[in-house]
């Protein structure tokens, strides 16, 4: 028989190297097959990309900027762009870089199958918010059209991505979302958000975090260099203009006022109301499963009883018990009835 | 000839200007508007008997089932109460099926098959394999299951398991899963094969997964034996005779509590680290209260639950018999296979504070948990050449009485880690075939399916291996 803390020691070694090795995106089977996975087509169309973003925000791609976003060495990045140049991707127009015509359709394809993706994995899989832009960037890479028409029609022609980005057509047109920056806007009028920027990914998830997405309507309160306060579908926020600035939001039409305030989570045991609304960053399976027990804009809800443990509460809807949980009922909006109705 | 197409040009045009004009919610908004529509003419034209005095019974009971005070002892005490009538309850068929088909019909097939001229390696493989396996499952699962079942599903047809994963789902949900899976699990002590049919109930993909990966933590119906057997004879044994009951009970309980903990440990994690892309929704509803349809209920756990674990099993069954048998009879040079196998898994088995023999009836007994018991002791035999104990070489027998247990146990090496590591392997190792089939149906993914399989029993090892190295340390 062996000595027991031999053993141990070996187990714990065992242990430690298996971690190392397999840990998902960590171990280094992962990192192997990852640089697997990074070859020249997905050199080239992440360039692509980030030459195209630049041209839409009127910057000069550099080689420098090229190597930055796309993860490699200014040598490889000279080398790369002598390849596209080759195929007729890019041209140096007066010491630029710019995209061909050819180029710009690759670009747009390859977008179109990021955002497809995005909308793809908000709608049918559980994956959080944050993982979204991660996994869109692996699953973009090397899709033909045929496939992302395909995607398309699962998806039901989706027009905008879970950020609020628009999807390219087949034919590669699109209309910008057309929003301003949050900060710039002037205060209490009524506004929506269109758009929330995903990278960085640090103050991307301090807008997820706050509950922030595309379709809530926003009012701002004050502004401050330091701060900027508003309300948004009944919430108040307070962000850094520079965070808030990832924001973007368009004036809302005069005829649709800003929404009721009062979530179903705000009803207390005993009450009722009558649902007004499904927030707008409830999406997919989670919707459709609210559609199909009835709740719709109109129904009353009774909040019946709360269960022992503190959480769910039981609603009686359309004469049916359901229970639902704190988060869930977070993302149903409700206006209370005068008591005579 | 160019007038119609440019007009169709002109229409694709408009159509795709409209498509951003009318912007991203078009397609939920019309389907919500829809269902506003349908659920608005339903309310105008249909008219709705008044069932207020109903309802109100209805809101009576929910208010006392799931009060603050009242709500947990009552689910408590129901649930101990199932589990007390189908222990106590199945004592009795089951002595009577096992003495109808293990001492009565067993020595009759044998004595007939003699008669016959049957050949002893058939009438062996025949009858001491294949029929006793398959009596000794049979004897053992199905007047427990034959309780259990009815009585579940009667709590189900009233209306009341709903109410326990309402008053649990805060639990579950800490650990990522679905207060339905209180249900599932529940189901799982009786057997994990019914339990992981029983999560059909959680219609949420990721939540489903978890409740059946999970379920196999459930100490099921063909554990609770050898839970007991080995907690009495060993661990009652330690403390004086007027606690003994006492002591061992607790050990059994604390078992289970363990493999309730687990559950919640391996939902956790399944469900933050490779259940993370499974979609997640929530929704629970809370029936109305029925009066049961007793006969009823009792037809349909028959047919639907206790036939179908049974006959599962009973498929397993069989072929493990053969195999049994076969390892313990044919012999290769001078040792039988199982003695072979069971000399090459010594030194892992010692390693992890268990023994060859447990390892082998581990694997050969994968079909159903009932008939690892009988086989370590086969094999025990088989390995110490006891006289006087058994039956032969490849009869699954229980002992006589404890006594004669410990004493065969003893003369195998056992000694209180091994009895302590066999019954946490017992509840953290691999589910039988019956439950490993079933999930495979039931996700209809190998990797699932592998998952489910592989991860308990690396578990299992782990926590033996640890626990008989801090045993040797600290204990001697």
């Amino acid at each position: 028989m062996p000595n027991p803390i031999l053993a141990l020691i070996a187990f714990a070694v065992l242990a430690i190297v298996l971690y190392v090795l397999l840990a998902p995106e960590r171990g280094l089977v992962w990192r192997w097959r990852e640089m697997g996975r990074l070859n020249e087509r997905v050199f080239i169309e992440d360039t692509l990309k980030h030459v195209y973003k630049c041209e839409l925000n009127g910057r000069a791609p550099t080689i420098e900027s090229i190597a930055g976003a796309v993860h490699i060495s200014a040598d490889q990045a000279a080398h790369l762009v002598t390849v596209m140049t080759e195929r007729e991707l890019l041209v140096l127009v007066d010491d630029h870089l710019k995209l061909t015509p050819g180029g710009v359709n690759a670009a747009l394809h390859v977008i179109r199958a990021h955002r497809l993706w995005e909308r793809f994995l908000a709608d049918e899989t559980g994956m959080s918010e944050s993982g979204w832009h991660r996994l869109a960037d692996r699953y973009e890479h090397g899709r033909s059209p045929e496939e992302l028409g395909e995607l398309e029609r699962q998806l039901g022609y989706p027009t905008h991505d879970p950020h609020g980005d628009p999807i390219p057509s087949s034919s590669g047109q699109y209309v910008p979302h057309g929003g301003q920056p949050l900060p710039s806007m002037p205060l209490n009028v009524p506004l929506r958000i269109v758009h929330v920027e995903d990278e960085p990914d640090v103050i991307y998830a301090q807008l997820v975090a706050e509950g922030l997405a595309p379709g809530q309507q926003i009012r701002i309160t004050s502004q401050s260099p330091q701060a900027i306060r508003f309300w948004a579908d009944g919430d108040e926020h307070v962000l850094a203009p520079v965070v808030a600035g990832n924001i973007s939001v368009v004036v809302e039409h005069a005829a649709e006022v800003t929404r009721a305030v009062e979530r179903l989570s705000d009803l207390k045991q005993g009450e009722t109301a009558v649902v007004s609304g499904i927030a707008p960053a409830c999406r997919g399976a989670e919707r459709r499963r609210f559609l199909d027990l009835g709740i719709l804009s109109g129904t009353r809800v009774n909040a019946e009883f709360l269960s022992p443990s503190g959480d769910p509460m039981a609603y009686r809807i359309r004469e049916t018990l359901i229970a639902l949980r704190r988060e869930q009922a977070d993302l149903i909006y409700i206006r209370r009835e005068e008591a005579a109705s | 000839m160019s007038a119609p197409s440019e007009q169709r040009e002109g229409i694709l045009q408009l159509a795709d200007q409209l498509r951003w004009e009318v912007g991203q919610g078009f397609h939920e908004q019309l389907m919500e508007d829809l269902y506003t529509d349908a659920a608005r003419l339903a309310d105008r034209a249909v008219t709705r008997p008044d069932v207020k005095e109903r309802f109100d019974l209805d809101r009576t009971i929910d208010r006392l089932v799931t009060s603050r005070i009242w709500g947990f002892p009552m689910m408590i005490l129901l649930f101990m109460l199932v589990f007390w009538i189908t222990i106590s309850g199945a004592n009795v068929p089951s002595a009577f099926l096992s003495s109808i088909l293990i001492d009565q019909l067993h020595p009759i097939l044998k004595s007939a098959a003699a008669s016959i001229g049957m050949s002893a390696f058939l009438s062996g493989l025949l009858i001491d394999g294949m029929y006793l396996a398959t009596a000794w499952v049979v004897s053992v699962m199905l007047p427990p299951m034959a309780i259990f079942f009815p009585l579940f599903t009667l709590l189900e047809d009233f209306g009341y398991l709903p109410r326990v994963a309402f008053n649990l789902d805060n639990i579950f949900k800490k650990s990522g899963a679905h207060g339905k899976q209180a249900l599932s699990m529940m189901m799982g002590f009786g057997c994990n094969a019914a339990g992981v049919v029983a999560t059909r109930v959680i219609d949420s993909p990721r939540e489903r997964l978890i409740a059946i990966i999970t379920n196999n933590f459930a100490l099921c119906n063909g554990r609770w034996p050898t839970q007991i057997l080995i907690a009495t004879v060993f661990i009652g044994a330690l403390v004086p005779s007027y606690l003994a009951g006492l002591i061992s009970a607790l050990a059994v309980v604390g078992i289970a509590v363990l493999g309730v903990l687990l559950t919640f440990l391996s939902s956790w994690t399944l469900s933050r680290t490779v259940l993370r892309g499974e979609v997640s929704t929530f929704s629970l509803e809370l029936p109305p209260y029925r009066p049961p349809r007793v006969l009823q209920t009792i037809y349909t756990s028959m047919i639907d639950r206790t036939m179908y674990v049974l006959w599962r099993a009973v498929v397993f069954a069989m072929p493990a018999g053969a195999l049994i048998w076969l390892c313990a009879n044919v012999t290769i040079g001078d040792l039988s296979i199982a003695q072979h196998l069971i000399n090459f898994l010594n030194p892992a088995g010692i390693l992890i504070g268990l023994n060859g023999v447990i390892l082998l009836a581990y694997v050969v007994a994968i079909p159903a948990n009932e008939i690892v018991i009988p086989t370590v002791l086969m094999l025990t035999v088989l390995v110490t050449g006891m006289s006087g104990q058994g039956a032969g070489a490849g009869v699954m027998f229980n002992a006589q009485s404890n006594a004669d247990l410990l004493t065969l146990l003893h003369a195998g090496g056992w000694t209180l880690l091994t009895a302590i590591n066999l019954m946490l392997f017992s509840l953290i190792h691999n589910p039988c075939s019956t439950t490993i089939y079933t999930i495979y149906k039931e996700t209809g993914s190998l990797k699932w399916t592998a998952v489910a399989a592989l991860m308990p029993l690396l578990l299992g090892l782990t926590v033996t291996f640890v626990v008989a190295q801090v045993w040797r340390l600290f204990g001697g």
